[in-house]
């Protein structure tokens, strides 16, 4: 993966904090995602395909998501239910699709986006593709803190 | 005014039916997906259709496609992540009549839907 691919997941992240969330996000340093080094209370997952192959994954604390959702909706929910992980997906959903938009340099066919997929609890191990590299970048927000990891590469069509 | 709202996602939908009841819509219809989408409109005079893209079952740039073939005319904006503009462009090809891009600013999305409303003559 191009370092350079994470800018517009980047920018996509902070479009949505200051959009939909009217929150500011400020990032950490991209570095390469470890395997479990960062445990979350629930994680979103998107996938992308055609002109490109990649995963975006946004994963949160239990506090950061509550106060996302809470934000969102004028809500006061204080566990993590289907209405956070509904929130959550489309979060991710968002941001791919922000950042897939910002990737696309002219006429070029739109990468395909999948539907999100939810993880929740602090136990889980995800076995990424033997091969892919994936790219960390912590944030911090009015929100709380949260990650993002992405995994991106151009196919030969989209490279053309 | 009734409206149809269609995306995926509860928390979305739940989003859009507020922006609607702010331009002043507060009889609203909620569908899951395209296919849902399609069934509705079949047996319910909406003046307005909200419309995600990615969604299961039926996308809803298919679920255009097929509104309009069943001869409903009613105004649809696809409220959606899919923001290239060949995307833009296949989607008012397919008959929807304006497009909000997400994340959008809550108060962006009242105005445009008071926008539509007012060039459809309904207020």
């Amino acid at each position: 993966m191009k370092v350079e691919y994470i800018n517009p997941f980047i920018e996509a992240t902070y479009d949505l904090f200051t959009t939909m969330l009217g929150a500011r996000a400020t990032r950490g340093d991209v570095g390469l995602a470890k395997d479990q080094a960062n445990p979350r209370h629930i994680m979103a997952l998107i996938g992308l395909s055609g002109m490109a192959r990649g995963m975006v994954a946004l994963s949160f604390p239990l506090d950061t998501a509550l106060n996302m959702v809470n934000q969102l909706l004028g809500t006061d929910i204080k566990v993590l239910d289907d209405t956070v992980s509904d929130a959550i997906a489309e979060m991710v959903n968002i941001v791919a699709g922000g950042a897939k938009a910002k990737l696309n340099t002219g006429d070029e066919e739109p990468i395909d986006l999948s539907l999100p997929t939810v993880v929740r609890g602090n136990s889980y191990n995800i076995d990424y593709p033997s091969g892919s590299i994936w790219l960390e970048v912590p944030f911090d927000s009015d929100l709380g803190s949260f990650s993002l990891r992405v995994t991106f590469e151009k196919t030969p069509e989209g490279d053309g | 005014m009734k409206a149809l709202v269609v995306d995926d996602s509860a928390v979305m939908r739940k989003v859009l039916i507020g922006a609607l009841g702010r331009a002043g819509i507060t009889d609203v219809d909620q569908a899951a997906d395209g296919k849902e989408a399609v069934e509705a409109t079949s047996g319910t005079d909406y003046d307005v259709v909200l419309m995600d893209w990615n969604m299961p079952n039926m996308l809803g740039i298919d679920a255009v496609r097929a509104i309009r073939a069943n001869g409903k005319t009613m105004p649809i904006i696809m409220v959606t992540t899919e923001a290239e503009k060949g995307r833009v462009i296949e989607a008012l090809k397919a008959g929807a009549q304006n497009y909000i891009i997400k994340p959008f600013e809550p108060n962006a999305i009242v105005s445009k839907i008071q926008e539509m409303i007012a060039k459809a003559g309904g207020g």
